[in-house]
């Protein structure tokens, strides 16, 4: 296991209220993280800071190399929030858009190769019949599959996703998660997945990182989910949150039993 | 037709004019996507503290607006980045300044003569040998920047922060378009005059945009539409004895409106 995304009393404030509070935390290769915490709370941030989309203070390093110097992008997948294209007419195919999550070339032209790993992605994320549509024209749900194949497209070996889900309907978000968990599990691919949906997707991840202004806990599910101190500490949004999982499922969700409650 | 392209300023005026309406075709259309469409007018009117500035010195209007556009375009861009205010209220800012300091320096000099006029709506009269060469030259810069970084502008054209995160120099993109289009629109006031050079990096990427499919048609269209509303324009105006810029700006009006009629009633492109 090697360190993949680490930050070190990372802080950072739009104006002089501060969204982030000496951050630290260290996501290991082959981690599948999900990032919970109140709206607010600064989770959107924080990846945008990791990514350098928002200069922080403090130290991050990704795969071991510092921001500042850090080149690789290709190794490094992301989705945000927000659908890119709010205004009308912006006259690029779903195949042009997930070509641009490739790096090697700069201008006009297009290899074979470049194309063999756009329909490879686009395969993935079941849009291939998309391929020469207007990305415009598409729903939201099927932009969000479009992006997450831009996403994919440079085959990352971390994938940063910002409440991905919240287009999709029941079976694109099953499939979504499904191919994540494989994504996870067949190709080690460390995945940092912010998202309020707990229980949806608790099965598939391996560490929960609850943050609130700062990192406020950063462990396994087991020990998010099963220790009664960590709830005491995390207050009443976290308490929430294991009670979702425990309720919906009627067990914990995350295997396992509680000492606490015995399920 | 014959005795209009005999002489010399219209032939001038036409290889500048061709050539200037490509450039900011091109720029336009990154330009009106990225939502900055406006900057072309906020650097028209800085243009004017250049061209009084080179009124009162004697000096070629061109070489002495060219420095004082460049120096406010990288204001802007530093009041967006540094300050962090909104792009369209940082060009609001600094065309206001542009605007007020041409204009005490036009009072203070004691006001010009019929030359800010010609500045002011355009005159192909006014177009040099060597404007027309400098026009040449900044078309030439934009299809190498296109043909180089195609990918890259697109890119952080269609989504920002996406294209940073593939380790793409958007900030050093956003700088060097808005410092060609400052040049750009420097050479065009000679064309369309100050009022108006806007126009020419609004109206004909917006016309290609309604009727287009896809990104490399859009900047197509959008270089015919310029093109052709300078031809058109610049010959009306030596038949009717009007200025350029008016001339030019409404065939760019009539391009529009028949790309709306298009977009509406012609063949559904999109499906």
């Amino acid at each position: 296991m090697s360190s993949v995304l680490k930050a070190e009393k990372v802080s950072f404030a739009y104006t002089r209220v501060p969204v982030l509070e000496n951050v630290s935390f260290d996501v290991q290769s082959g981690d599948y993280v999900g990032i919970i915490g109140p709206n607010g709370g600064g989770k959107t941030t924080l990846l945008k800071v990791m990514l350098g989309l928002e200069r922080g203070r403090g130290k991050i390093e990704l795969f071991g190399t510092p921001l500042k110097q850090f080149n690789a992008w290709h190794k490094i997948g992301y989705l945000a929030q927000k659908s890119p294209v709010s205004q009308a007419r912006f006259p690029v195919s779903a195949q042009e858009v997930v070509l641009m999550g490739l790096t090697d070339h700069h201008g006009s032209g297009v290899s074979v190769g470049e194309l063999k790993q756009v329909y490879a992605a686009m395969q993935q994320t079941n849009t291939r019949q998309y391929a020469g549509k207007i990305f415009h024209d598409l729903s939201i749900g099927q932009q969000q599959r479009v992006l997450l194949a831009r996403a994919l497209v440079s085959q990352p070996e971390v994938l940063i996703l910002d409440e991905p889900s919240t287009a999709l309907d029941g079976t694109s978000r099953e499939m979504f998660f499904d191919l994540l968990a494989q994504l996870n599990q067949k190709y080690h691919t460390t995945i940092l997945l912010i998202t309020h949906d707990t229980g949806e997707v608790g099965k598939y991840i391996s560490k929960f990182m609850y943050v609130d202004k700062t990192v406020v806990f950063f462990g396994t599910k087991e020990e998010f989910c099963h220790s009664k101190a960590v709830a005491e500490k995390l207050g009443a949004f976290a308490q929430h949150t294991i009670d979702h999982l425990h309720n919906q499922h009627g067990h914990c969700p995350l295997g396992g039993t509680c000492q606490e409650c015995g399920k | 037709m014959i005795e209009f392209l005999s002489y010399g300023f219209v032939q001038k005026g036409l290889v500048a004019g061709t050539l200037v309406a490509a450039a900011c075709a091109l720029l336009g259309v990154f330009l009106v996507l990225k939502r900055l469409s406006l900057i072309g007018d906020g650097m028209s009117h800085v243009c004017l503290t250049g061209v009084a500035l080179a009124l009162v010195t004697s000096t070629q209007p061109v070489y002495m607006s060219v420095p004082v556009v460049l120096l406010s375009s990288l204001g802007i861009m530093k009041l967006v980045q540094k300050v962090r205010i909104y792009g369209d209220a940082a060009i609001g800012i600094v065309s206001a300044a542009g605007l007020s300091v041409g204009l005490l320096i036009t009072a203070l000099a004691g006001g010009f003569n019929t030359d800010l006029l010609s500045y002011l709506f355009g005159s192909i009269l006014t177009v040099s040998a060597a404007e027309a060469v400098l026009c040449g030259l900044l078309l030439l810069v934009i299809l190498v920047l296109l043909r180089l970084f195609y990918r890259d502008f697109t890119s952080a054209c269609f989504d920002e922060p996406f294209a940073k995160t593939r380790g793409i120099n958007v900030s050093l993109l956003n700088t060097g378009l808005i410092m060609v289009t400052s040049i750009a629109v420097v050479l065009a006031f000679k064309v369309v005059g100050i009022f108006l050079i806007s126009a020419l990096l609004i109206i004909p990427p917006v016309a290609a945009l309604l009727v287009s499919r896809t990104f490399r048609q859009v900047l197509g269209w959008a270089v015919c539409f310029g093109v052709i509303s300078v031809w058109v324009g610049i010959y009306i105006s030596f038949l009717w004895d009007i200025p350029s810029g008016a001339s030019i700006i409404l065939i760019n009006l009539l391009f529009l409106s028949g790309s709306y009629v298009f977009s509406k009633f012609g063949k559904k492109s999109h499906d």
